[in-house]
């Protein structure tokens, strides 16, 4: 089912070895792909010439460092793409607002709940959290009481 | 203050929500005016965040399932769905087909309950009482019939991992026929009520048009998506449960207008009914769990996306385990969340009673935004 088309526009940016192809009917993905956040203006601007959207950006806190998580898919056809770009805790990351206008609140969302900052994004400020909020929930240190 | 933007000194601020009941929740949009046009807006969101994404670290896969009824609570079904998908998959469990078709079965028919409450509600907005009461009718036997197996009303918790509780029985079927013959006969009422109205098509036709590069670049699913003419329908597109068994057909709107995403929402009550009742047709025999499933669930190290189709679009669960009872992390792709970042553009330069037409046509669930 693995698209033919995205492949080698992925590889001329990330390299073929960043690239594998995921068993679907297990993870719910066709492609997984490795990057550096550097990357992710490329990456995405090679997408949406795809005609993919942004289906989700999110964050994972490995308590060592970060992971920002992007998935892709298409309206036309069956193919989901997740892109995985470690991070070092505190680093920033450069935005894809400008190539996804609707990645904007997704970073937005990600960087009130996970203190991650992204170099460029025109509108950086909490969406979800009150405005004056200086705490991230979805970091691993932040205990929430339940 | 909100907005950078500011064209001139002869622009003023207008709130439209927090409290304003075409928000339909706690929404607030902050309008730029430029007299009676809108310059800017900026939607400001998060009053119903209730952390549903850290509750999920916190508690164990079972203890997290109510939770999926209160996310999208019009159409939570499709939510349990998702999530139980999520989990089956990264655990293998299978599950057998009478559940997949019960589960059809009440999601589809939570999906009309969902359009007609939206249906009634919109209209509200725009000044048209009758119908509500119409609908709201029509509604209350949904919820009469997914309450006698679900044994709620509105904030369903009904699936589980691995099949479905409770099975149906011979009253519910023949209930749920009634009411898609009962249902079929009232189109011709909301058709010459409304849909047929011409003071409705005035208010709606060329109205807040949504275009499918918009759509793409924002992440829009669902009816709003499909009302711009683009066929994207995860239940066809990527089919899941037991949907691949049934002829039905997308609607498709042409112009993206309002009048467009109205049409086609209605158009999918009609191919939900046609779904339910080739599943009624063809309801297996069989069990409704699969055998052996831990009381203590431990998936294995993983991650996992799954995607289904809701009311209002893609609702994805991206989950990832690293073999403990609760799962590590836990994102919640809420379809309305893409679908109101577009607005801004959709509000550009229109007039502000045309606000409150173009917001309510985005179906939007609020807490669903803020999850």
């Amino acid at each position: 089912m693995t698209s033919p088309i995205i492949i080698p526009s992925l590889e001329a940016i990330l390299g073929a070895d960043k690239l594998t192809e995921l068993d679907y009917a297990a993870t719910g993905c066709h492609v997984r792909a490795e990057a550096v956040p550097e990357q992710m203006p490329a990456v995405a601007a090679a997408m949406l010439e795809q005609k993919f959207y942004l289906a989700s950006l999110t964050a994972l806190d490995l308590v060592e460092s970060l992971e920002l998580v992007y998935h892709f898919a298409s309206f036309y056809q069956l193919c989901r793409l997740v892109v995985h770009a470690p991070l070092a805790k505190g680093a920033a990351a450069p935005t894809i607002s400008h190539v996804y206008p609707g990645a904007d609140w997704f970073e937005r969302e990600v960087f009130e709940m996970f203190g991650i900052t992204f170099a460029g994004h025109p509108n950086l400020k909490n969406l979800i959290l009150p405005e004056d909020a200086d705490f991230h929930p979805l970091l691993k240190d932040f205990v929430a009481s339940s | 203050m909100m907005l950078e933007k500011g064209i001139e000194e002869k622009t003023f601020y207008l709130n439209l929500g927090p409290q304003h009941p075409a928000t339909h929740g706690v929404l607030r949009v902050v309008l730029e005016m430029d007299g009676e046009f809108i310059a800017n807006s900026e939607p400001i969101i998060g009053y119903g965040h209730r952390a549903h994404e850290k509750m999920a670290e916190l508690r164990t896969y079972q203890q997290y399932l109510p939770n999926m009824g209160r996310v999208d609570y019009l159409h939570a079904l499709a939510y349990n769905q998702c999530y139980c998908m999520a989990v089956e998959k990264l655990t293998g469990i299978q599950v057998p087909e009478r559940a997949e078709f019960i589960r059809v079965i009440t999601s589809e028919l939570n999906r009309i309950s969902s359009h007609l409450l939206w249906f009634g509600a919109y209209l509200l907005d725009l000044g048209a009482f009758t119908p509500f009461l119409y609908c709201f009718d029509d509604r209350e036997h949904i919820l009469d019939l997914l309450d006698r197996i679900t044994g709620s009303r509105l904030t369903y918790c009904f699936y589980r991992f691995g099949g479905v509780p409770v099975d149906v029985d011979e009253e519910f079927i023949a209930g749920t026929r009634a009411f898609i013959s009962r249902l079929r006969s009232r189109w011709n009422d909301y058709d010459t009520l409304v849909t047929k109205n011409v003071i409705f098509i005035n208010r709606t036709r060329d109205v807040g048009i949504m275009t499918p590069e918009q759509a793409l670049k924002y992440g829009v699913t669902g009816p709003n998506l499909r009302g711009s003419g683009i066929p994207y329908d995860i239940r066809k597109s990527e089919p899941f449960s037991v949907y691949p068994l049934f002829d039905f057909e997308i609607p498709l709107g042409e112009r993206g207008d309002v009048l467009d995403r109205y049409v086609v929402r209605l158009q999918e009550m009609e191919q939900s009914l046609r779904i339910i009742e080739q599943a009624l047709d063809k309801l297996p025999e069989g069990p409704i769990m699969a055998e052996k499933v831990p009381k203590r669930l431990k998936p294995p190290e993983g991650e996992v996306y799954t995607a289904v189709e809701t009311a209002r679009g893609e609702f994805g669960i991206y989950l990832v385990s690293k073999g403990d009872v609760k799962p590590y992390r836990l994102k919640l792709r809420v379809p309305c969340f893409s679908n109101l970042s577009v607005m801004p553009e959709l509000f550009q330069d229109v007039m502000v009673a045309d606000a409150v037409a173009i917001l309510g046509s985005l179906d939007l669930v609020i807490p669903d935004i803020d999850r």
